[in-house]
């Protein structure tokens, strides 16, 4: 479009956004290398390694505490592990269900995106308060995977209705015209072409579960999940182990990522040997 | 299905079941079957909870416990509290402040994404560039705002160097400000995104044909571009309320303790066992949640939109 | 034999099918003709089982399959967009049904391979087996389709609009072979489609499909030339059909047919004395290579053509916007009573 000064001036304000976005992210990276006797500010009095040998534990006695990550870590990756599974499979199932018309569909279909819509720290009271009446423990096993669950089935749910809206049925049937039962269909035709959708589904549902923490906050019993971790440092003094422990993270999330990416070029790479090489033959 | 039992021809083969009603029926028992366990979750895990919450509202709070005498105190307290009605007021005015920098920081940026970039790989490019932040963690993303803003933070060392000031600014962290420059970061992405998404659908011939006629960009803005971004601001406009509305850590972590949201209330109220008092605000926090969703579905067909 | 008596389909209001009436005989090609929007894929989807009828009977060899999973019922369909499955081999979607179906599959590689072969070979894409189904052209993916169906030895094959989505060139030399292929395996055909040439090819006996019933079904040159309802005749593309009012009172309330190489044109009143004649109007005319149109309006209005052939030319030079008498011997007539 020719707009004379808008379009450079828009494209200045869009990079002058990104810096907006990732300069926090680029300080606290940059201030994470600071010296064992510097602050969580400028100046870098020396650049080190020191706050990631101290979050790993590696560092000796400090005057700074260890941030305790490790076991809450294995807790944050094993509910986020289950989250997945649960959440996908509902996901999936739910989606499948709406390639149906049926009755009832809209109030359905509102009730479980409300579980991305309603705040963590409201249903996680809810869920305390019910399991304080009714005589159960809070764990994050328990009382804070269900609400997990609550929260990215939704995500999943939509995902794989998008991918069903803009799936060929006929490939169904004709594998139902070969004499093959629907269980079979599902497993060997429905389900290989759904699954670059499944990934995704899965891979959001990991990292919000990984990430959440407001709905953790009230149900997660004494044994702390990674987020709680880190909230219970904002209370206090913050120190450049912190900004370690974010980088560090940051990265994780990044290597799910790529390990993602890698998933789904590899099933891709795989499907356009058999479809869409029109001009190859 | 009515229109089908007064029809006279299906009069005639009422005897028996037609085959056709046996499958349409085996079909909806199939949705329902699959549909069944997540709708049990929901409610038991969602909507149970939320039920609990304004029940529990109604109990009797003692110092260190609650019982489940009913009674209007908890409320009638919160609702003469100075502090609690306060504290509606700020998430009221941290809410819209909020959504309104939103959009006014996201819009320019879905415009250049969505319409000046008219190349695929680009505009993903930025999209993605856009996304990425969105994968760190939150409780991170909030926290690098510390290092930044603090009075020997990047900000007040730039600009001291500078000359631009000679004294650190002290109003930039643990203020309002901080909190909302925070939250504006963290969730302008959710309102770029559908705008962007929106602008991208419109045919770029009809913005060219109108040039071509002589509107102004003003006017091409104003007739074709804003109608058809509306849908995606109001679908930005209800992820960022839902979100923003229940939002308490970077409140908790940024303003030092200097702006109380009804989140905040809640976790505050949690902490020292008053879960009666905690209750309220969360029903009062569902109240305006519930306000707001409604009046942006009413503008807005979620379900057409996604 | 496939029967459907009295197969009624309809989706809220809209009637699509209307009390069908049809029989596919054994080792059969059956064309079945309809406009779009007629509902022939319907049918072929309530014979398939992926719909029910609302109410009527589908059996073969007088066993009743409606209500059955459409995976019980042993019949092939043959998809108009082929409906390969995208994540497999040219042989892997081939080999599909005889290793998952639910009766009788088959575990041994051997001869899921010897089988796979066979059928490759059979509709001619020996060596294909190996490629993928988006690196072969759309003539060779409909061979796929109809390979991975026959394959499974079928008790009927449906194919719906099978040449609709290949080029001029590939339809023709497909029909040839769809009919090699079919008469080889002596299974039975249903090869639903909107073009009356396809049908009239292919078929050994064709039906047409109009307002929701069978209105005939016949060898293809009985149909052509005998059509027994104005629907069958109009499908034809080659018949005028009209109010018999307009040749004469003798004729009235009735709908009538002229083949468009039957009827002659004359000055007004020249009309030979033994033949029926009606006025109508030059609209245009249209050259087609070997042939040429010319088209009337008579005075209720209806659209009437003559085709001439431009070897033995029998018309005289026509003059747009005049009136001539159109006249055709009473051999030539098709009467419908209570047609229309």
């Amino acid at each position: 479009m020719q707009s004379g000064i808008l379009r450079p001036a828009l494209a200045t304000y869009t990079a002058l956004f990104l810096l907006f976005l990732y300069g926090p992210m680029i300080v606290l990276a940059i201030l994470s290398f600071q010296s064992i006797d510097g602050g969580p500010q400028f100046p870098i009095r020396d650049w080190s390694t020191y706050w990631y040998q101290h979050l790993l534990g590696l560092a000796e006695s400090s005057r700074v505490s260890q941030l305790p990550v490790g076991e809450s870590l294995v807790r944050s990756i094993l509910l986020a592990f289950m989250t997945t599974v649960v959440s996908t499979i509902l996901g999936v199932m739910s989606a499948e269900a709406f390639r149906t018309k049926f009755k009832g569909s809209g109030p359905a279909f509102y009730l479980i995106i409300l579980g991305m819509m309603v705040p963590g720290v409201l249903v996680g009271l809810g869920m305390a308060l019910l399991s304080n009446t009714l005589g159960i423990g809070r764990a994050w096993w328990s009382t804070s995977f269900v609400l997990h669950v609550v929260y990215t089935y939704p995500f999943a749910f939509l995902i794989m209705l998008a991918i069903f809206n803009r799936f060929d049925r006929t490939v169904e049937e004709a594998s139902f015209s070969l004499g093959v039962p629907p269980a079979q269909t599902f497993r060997r035709v429905t389900f290989p072409i759904i699954f670059p959708g499944v990934l995704s589904a899965m891979l959001f549902s990991f990292t919000l579960s990984y990430d959440e923490f407001a709905r953790t906050l009230f149900t997660a019993g004494r044994d702390l999940t990674l987020p709680l971790s880190i909230y219970g440092t904002f209370s206090v003094e913050i120190y450049p182990n912190i900004f370690a422990f974010g980088v560090l993270t940051t990265l994780f999330s990044f290597t799910l990522l790529v390990i993602y990416g890698l998933l789904m070029k590899r099933f891709t790479a795989k499907a356009s040997r058999f479809s869409g090489q029109e001009d190859a033959a | 299905m009515s229109a089908i039992s007064t029809d006279p021809r299906a009069t005639s083969a009422q005897t028996a079941e037609s085959p056709a009603l046996i499958r349409e029926r085996k079909d909806r028992r199939r949705a329902l079957g699959l549909l069944t366990p997540g709708l049990i979750w929901m409610a038991l895990f969602m909507v149970l909870p939320m039920v609990m919450v304004i029940y529990v509202s109604f109990w009797t709070q003692t110092t260190f416990a609650v019982n489940s005498d009913l009674t209007t105190a908890s409320w009638e307290r919160f609702l003469s509290s100075s502090t609690y009605l306060t504290a509606i007021w700020t998430t009221l005015r941290i809410w819209l402040i909020v959504l309104v920098s939103t959009i006014v920081v996201g819009y320019p940026v879905a415009l250049f994404i969505g319409l000046f970039v008219r190349n695929k790989t680009l505009q993903t490019a930025l999209l993605v560039a856009c996304v990425i932040p969105f994968w760190t963690s939150f409780l991170i993303r909030v926290i690098a705002w510390r290092p930044m803003l603090g009075t020997e933070g990047a900000i007040n060392t730039i600009l001291l160097k500078l000359g631009v000031i000679s004294e650190p600014l002290t109003f930039l962290l643990f203020s309002e400000f901080s909190v909302l420059v925070g939250m504006t970061q963290i969730y302008c992405v959710f309102m770029v995104g559908p705008i962007t998404f929106m602008l991208g659908r419109i045919d770029i011939s009809v913005i060219e044909a109108a040039r071509d006629l002589g509107a102004s960009f003003g006017t091409v803005f104003r007739r074709i571009i804003l109608p058809l971004s509306l849908p995606g601001v109001m679908v930005g406009s209800i992820f960022v309320s839902v979100m923003v509305l229940g939002e308490f850590a970077t409140a908790a972590s940024l303003s030092g303790r200097k702006v109380n949201l009804l989140g905040n209330i809640i976790v505050s109220q949690v902490g020292s066992l008053k879960w009666a008092f905690a209750a309220v605000a969360g029903v009062v926090l569902t109240i305006i949640i519930t306000a707001v969703i409604a009046l942006a579905l009413r503008l807005v067909d979620l379900r057409k939109e996604m | 034999m496939l029967t459907l008596s009295q197969i009624s389909r309809f989706y809220g209001d809209t009637v699509a099918l209307d009390g069908v009436d049809f029989v596919v005989p054994e080792d059969t090609y059956m064309s079945l003709l309809g406009a779009s929007g007629s509902g022939k894929t319907t049918l072929l989807r309530l014979i398939a089982g992926f719909e029910e009828p609302n109410h009527g009977e589908i059996s073969i060899n007088s066993k009743r399959i409606d209500g059955q999973a459409p995976h019980l019922r042993d019949i092939g369909f043959v998809f108009q967009n082929f409906a390969l499955f995208p994540h497999l081999s040219v042989a892997e979607n081939v080999a599909f049904g005889l290793r998952y179906r639910a009766e009788n599959p088959l575990s041994n590689n051997s001869e899921i391979l010897d089988r796979t072969q066979e059928a490759l070979k059979l509709v001619g894409l020996d060596g294909f087996g190996h490629r993928g189904v988006g690196a072969i052209s759309g003539g060779q993916r409909q061979r796929v389709a109809l390979a991975r169906t026959l394959v499974c030895e079928p008790r009927i094959v449906l194919l719906d609009e099978p040449l609709g989505a290949l080029d001029a060139n590939l339809r023709a030399r497909m029909c040839d072979e769809l009919r090699a292929i079919r008469e080889r395996l002596g299974v039975s055909f249903l090869h639903v489609t909107g073009s009356e040439t396809e049908a009239l090819t292919m078929g050994d006996e064709v039906a047409v499909l109009a307002n929701g019933r069978i209105t005939q079904s016949d060898a293809p040159d009985t149909l052509f030339s005998q059509p027994r309802t104005a629907e069958a005749a109009r499908h034809m593309n080659a018949w005028n059909t009209f109010d018999g009012g307009l040749c004469g009172d003798a004729l009235s309330n009735q709908e009538i047919a002229v083949r468009f190489d039957q009827m002659e044109v004359c000055a007004p009143g020249t009309a030979p004395q033994d033949h029926l004649s009606l006025k109508a109007q030059y609209l245009t005319g249209e050259f087609n290579g070997p042939t040429a149109l010319s088209f009337f309006r008579a005075s209720d209005g209806s659209l009437l053509q003559i085709i001439d052939h431009l070897s033995q030319p029998r018309l005289p030079d026509l003059i747009e916007g005049q009136d001539y008498d159109l006249h055709f011997s009473s051999n030539a007539l098709r009467q419908f009573h209570g047609a229309a």
